[in-house]
């Protein structure tokens, strides 16, 4: 192991055990106005009318109307209303809102505003959806040739539920007016810049009246990537209405209800087999963005990228459709449309080796993409692909070949056990060219005469662990202690434009320019004197440039890989499941930091199994979210964390800090698929969708024909 | 700011409550999840009478006022009781939430509600003027309909001095610690000579209140073990005549096919033990 893996106490440990750290809501409220939101009980309506009861003195609510800019929230596209205008499109959309200096007045308010509506029919199963609002395609080789010629043809629907970030700390902004018209805006945020970026648009003012300065953050895994910005904006109309500071913090059912959450999928996969080999896939796609676009776009590039798993398809055609819904928007989620397909790929290559009378692992495995292959978008793995290696520690680890076959033959009775593998990657980064022409990530460095050097990026740390690794990172390339190095919570003000902390791309990317800055900043070293240094991305040259419109080229410049064994143990008089052995490997390069690497792993995987078969979100026929608390919604807790034996396997990125790449968001990607598989050999039933209840499993148990 | 009473005496309480509108508050762990500003509470936290565990000739008296984990960690709580809590929420809340409150809520879901129906337990109610003993049975209504009069208290939780010694317990929750019950099961059972003295099975989450079936039960009273297999069937058609859940987060399907085979697999426990 590199000796910058060695681990060390992470830099903002002290004052998150000691209480200091200081979080949007932990504010003196002095001064600041308490921020409500009014939103749409219906799914879709047409607004008549918004009647508001007279206000007190110092209270204001703010609506459409009062948007100085344009009322869009910049994501991709601005079709989400800071307030909705003519018409609601889900459950939840913002209407207006009420702020002041009484909290519960605020909420007296809030309660007395009548919306008139004219009531629409809403669509909210997205297989009815008409309206589409991206498509993409692509293809290779000779696909239907490769189905004309196979020895047999399969077809299988897969699909995929939502699913909730569950961050510890509910979404939450103040906004303060200042003079001459800017706005300073703090509070839980995953992407600084993006915030200034949509109120750019919503104030209609210049970048440079706004500072945006993230606080402290309580978890993110996506769900503080774009939604700030929509947040941001409201609550800044409503501080310039008012003229006053205003913060909103959710509280937890609000959050749930109405916040972005994991696209629901519908999958359809084609495969030809010809001599026992998978040679062609078909694949069609369909996401539910939800009610607006936000960040659907990217989301359905990368799972329809990445449709074909771990595989080598030599010819494969797929196609994907993000379609709208009058339901919540859903948005970026660790993995960011990967997980969806990475489970449909994985159980329908499972059911196909069983249909061969082939173990799925060693099925898999005879098609397992190595470095050279053509990506299915006939990009080429540029570097070493260790799944074989990864595969062989994971088979022993677990004791796989003996439990698959003893499992095989075991007696039915009340406990029925089963294990299951799967297998995944994660391109680091933004898709396509999308650092080099969209992002330009800048990074600097800054060094005081007293030696000591600050960090100066927009990276937001949320309990990931970046601070910690950037500063090791540097304090390793100058070659000082770590306490040499200053962090700080990013302010548009003073940081450059790194990009977002999104798409695993923090440390594989602007960690290497904070690496090239250091060494700079080292061979020009004057003792005494403030240096400063920055440096800004550059594609590697070997880089095929990625197509857009016709999706070719290299889509992420190299990979990180991940497989996973899930041994599980089904109480078929009840359908409950529990996972009795927990094993994964995972190369994410050089791991910067060995215990801030396991940490994601292993939150990963959980995370991974929670969605795979605990977590599930539950809409009535209004399109209401039902499981809006931590109660209904469940996540795994303490005591469903199983034993999980984690692994690592370097296989250096060249590119990056010391041979770093991606690790943020791999873990969670691939874990469904071992767990289904697990759970389809204990009851001897396929499942094709997750999350699988106990009320499936009992019901597919039953079904299976027990006495 | 909270608005209350915390009394050190029952009479004190008892008055209060006879004059004055207020929540009774035990750990709060209900009634905080719906918090009004405005409501006026009756805390019992000080109460030491309402928070004893005693026996005297007829009964184990447990006081409504007892937290979960008091429960769980007195010698002269029944095992079944203190499993049944060992699975409520998480440490943190059973160190709040009282036996009292789990009654009180009027939840079909309450785990330890489940089992004190499975012991035919009784209630002991107070106010200001006296006192009445309710089977447990009787005081629920219906969902969140329970025998209580305004001014009176859950004082004591009064369970059968011999229960009896064998049980199985069961709860299905959606995850390993803060589940609410999906459906939960418990039975209970003696053999004496060889035979099945006593019997008593109760379930959780399939209806408004937790569902017994006596009658049903009775089928096995009296039948030898070696005997079990020939009255199964019967006994078993007879509870799936007698079990009828309502559907909810999951359906009226899925509880019915659960809880016949958790007391298929009752019958077999007992056929073993
Ligand atoms: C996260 C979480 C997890 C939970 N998990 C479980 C679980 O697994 N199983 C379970 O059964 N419950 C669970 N609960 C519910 C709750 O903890 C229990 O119902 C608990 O027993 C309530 O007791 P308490 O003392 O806190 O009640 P309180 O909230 O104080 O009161 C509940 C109700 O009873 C009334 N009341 C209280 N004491 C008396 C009395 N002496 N006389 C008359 N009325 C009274 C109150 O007025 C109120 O209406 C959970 C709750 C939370 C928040």
């Amino acid at each position: 192991m590199a000796e910058i893996s060695g681990s060390v106490v992470k830099v903002d440990h002290g004052p998150k055990v000691r209480g200091e750290a200081r979080f949007v809501a932990d504010y003196p409220m002095e001064g600041i106005l308490y921020g409500k939101t009014l939103r749409s009980d219906r799914a879709r309506a047409k607004i008549q009318a918004i009647n508001v009861p007279e206000l007190p003195m110092g209270y204001v609510v703010a609506d459409a109307r009062d948007v100085p800019g344009k009322n869009g929230v910049l994501i991709i596209g601005d079709d989400t209303p800071v307030f909705a205008a003519e018409t609601v499109e889900f459950v939840g959309d913002p209407i207006a809102m009420v702020a002041g200096p009484d909290e519960a007045e605020v909420e007296r308010i809030l309660r007395e505003i009548e919306v008139e509506y004219e009531d629409l029919e809403p669509v909210l199963d997205m297989r009815k959806s008409e309206k589409v609002f991206y498509e993409y395609g692509y293809e290779k080789g000779e696909v239907d040739k490769a189905f004309a010629e196979a020895d047999k043809v399969y077809e299988e629907i897969l699909q995929t539920g939502h699913q909730e970030h569950g961050y510890l700390e509910t979404q939450g902004i103040t906004v303060v007016p200042l003079a001459g018209g800017k706005v300073k805006v703090h509070g839980s945020i995953q992407c600084p810049y993006y915030v200034r970026k949509a109120l750019v648009l919503a104030l209609g003012i210049e970048p440079g009246d706004i500072q945006v300065i993230q606080d402290v953050t309580g978890g993110g895994f996506g769900g503080k990537e774009d939604y700030p910005s929509m947040i941001g904006a409201r609550v800044a109309v409503t501080a310039l209405k008012a003229g006053k500071p205003v913060r909103v913090v959710y509280d937890r059912r609000e959050d749930m209800a109405t916040t972005s959450k994991r696209h629901p999928t519908y999958s359809v996969y084609k495969a030809a087999v010809k001599d026992g080999k998978v040679t062609a896939m078909d694949i069609d796609l369909l996401y539910n963005a939800g009610a607006y676009t936000t960040i659907s776009m990217v989301v359905l590039q990368r799972g329809t990228i990445c449709s074909n798993g771990v595989y080598n398809i030599p010819h494969m055609r797929a196609h994907g459709r993000s379609v709208k819904t009058n339901s919540v928007p859903n948005g970026a989620f660790r993995g960011f449309g990967a997980p969806q397909v990475f489970f449909a790929v994985e159980m329908f290559m499972a059911h196909i080796a069983k249909d061969l009378g082939v173990d799925p692992v060693a099925f898999k495995e005879a098609h397992f993409v190595k470095k050279g292959d053509k990506t299915s978008t006939n990009g080429i793995f540029h570097h070493g692909v260790p799944l074989p290696q990864m595969n062989e520690k994971l088979l022993t680890a677990s004791d796989y070949w003996a439990k698959r076959e003893a499992y095989a033959s075991q007696p039915k009775g009340r406990y029925q056990r089963g294990i299951g593998m799967s297998y995944s990657f994660h391109g680091g980064g933004f898709t396509g060219t999308g650092e080099r022409d969209i992002i330009k990530a800048v990074a600097a460095l800054q060094k005081y005469p007293d030696g000591k050097v600050e960090i100066l990026t927009s990276g937001t740390e949320m309990g990931q662990g970046l601070f910690t690794t950037f500063a090791k990172i540097v304090a390793k390339e100058l070659d000082c202690p770590i306490d040499q190095i200053i962090v700080k919570l990013p302010d548009t003000d003073r940081v450059p434009d790194s990009g977002p902390t999104v798409a695993s791309r923090s440390i594989m990317v602007v960690g290497e320019l904070l690496r090239r800055a250091a060494a700079k900043i080292k061979a020009e070293w004057k003792d005494g004197e403030a240096q400063r240094v920055e440096e800004r991305f550059q594609q590697p040259e070997w880089q095929i440039p990625f197509n857009y419109d016709t999706f070719q080229g290299d889509a992420y410049p190299t990979f990180s890989w991940g497989a996973h064994c899930v041994e599980i143990e089904v109480d078929t008089y009840t359908g409950e499941q529990k996972v009795i052995g927990a094993w994964a490997c995972y190369d994410v390069g050089t791991p910067i930091d060995t215990t801030v690497v396991i940490g994601q792993m292993e939150g990963g995987f959980l995370q991974g199994i929670g969605y795979a078969h605990m977590e599930q979100m539950n809409y009535d026929k209004k399109g209401r979210i039902r499981s809006n608390s931590y109660s209904d919604y469940t996540m795994p807790t303490a005591a469903d964390v199983p034993k999980m034996e984690m692994h690592l396997c370097v296989e250096e990125y060249p590119e990056g800090p010391f041979g770093a790449k991606g690790a943020g968001e791999l873990p969670l990607v691939g874990v469904p698929g071992a767990y289904v598989n697990a759970l389809e050999q204990a009851i001897d039933k396929d499942f094709c969708h997750i999350p699988v209840t106990m009320e499936d499993t009992l019901t597919h148990w039953r079904e299976g024909g027990q006495a | 700011m909270v608005n209350g009473y915390a009394p050190q005496t029952l009479r004190e309480a008892l008055e209060i409550k006879r004059k004055e509108q207020v929540s009774p508050y035990g750990g709060g762990t209900d009634l905080m999840v719906d918090h009004h500003r405005t409501g006026t509470y009756l805390f019992l936290h000080r109460i030491a009478e309402m928070q004893e565990i005693k026996q005297d000739d007829n009964y184990l008296r447990l006081g409504a006022g007892c937290t979960f984990t008091e429960v769980q960690e007195h010698a002269l709580t029944p095992p079944i009781l203190k499993e049944a809590i060992s699975r409520i929420a998480a440490p943190a809340i059973r160190n709040l939430g009282t036996i009292g409150g789990n009654i009180g809520n009027g939840s079909a879901k309450a785990d330890s509600v489940l089992v004190f129906f499975a012991l035919d337990a009784k209630l002991r109610l107070m106010d200001a003027d006296g006192e009445r003993i309710v089977p447990i049975h009787a005081f629920y209504k219906g969902r969140k309909a329970l025998d209580l009069a305004l001014d009176e208290l859950i004082v004591e939780i009064l369970l059968p001095r011999v229960i009896p010694t064998r049980y199985v317990y069961h709860k299905i929750g959606a995850r390993a610690a803060l589940a609410i019950s999906r459906l939960s099961f418990a039975g209970l059972w003696n053999v004496e000579g060889g035979k099945i003295t006593a019997c008593s099975t109760a379930f959780g989450a399939i209806d408004q209140v937790v569902v017994r079936i006596p009658e049903v039960d009775k089928i096995l009273i009296g039948t030898p073990v070696a005997e079990l297999d020939s009255v199964k069937e019967r006994y078993l058609a007879a509870a799936g005549e007698a079990i009828n859940p309502i559907d909810g987060r999951i359906s009226a399907h899925y509880r019915k096919t659960v809880c016949l085979n958790l007391l298929d697999d009752f019958v077999e426990t007992m056929k073993k033990a």
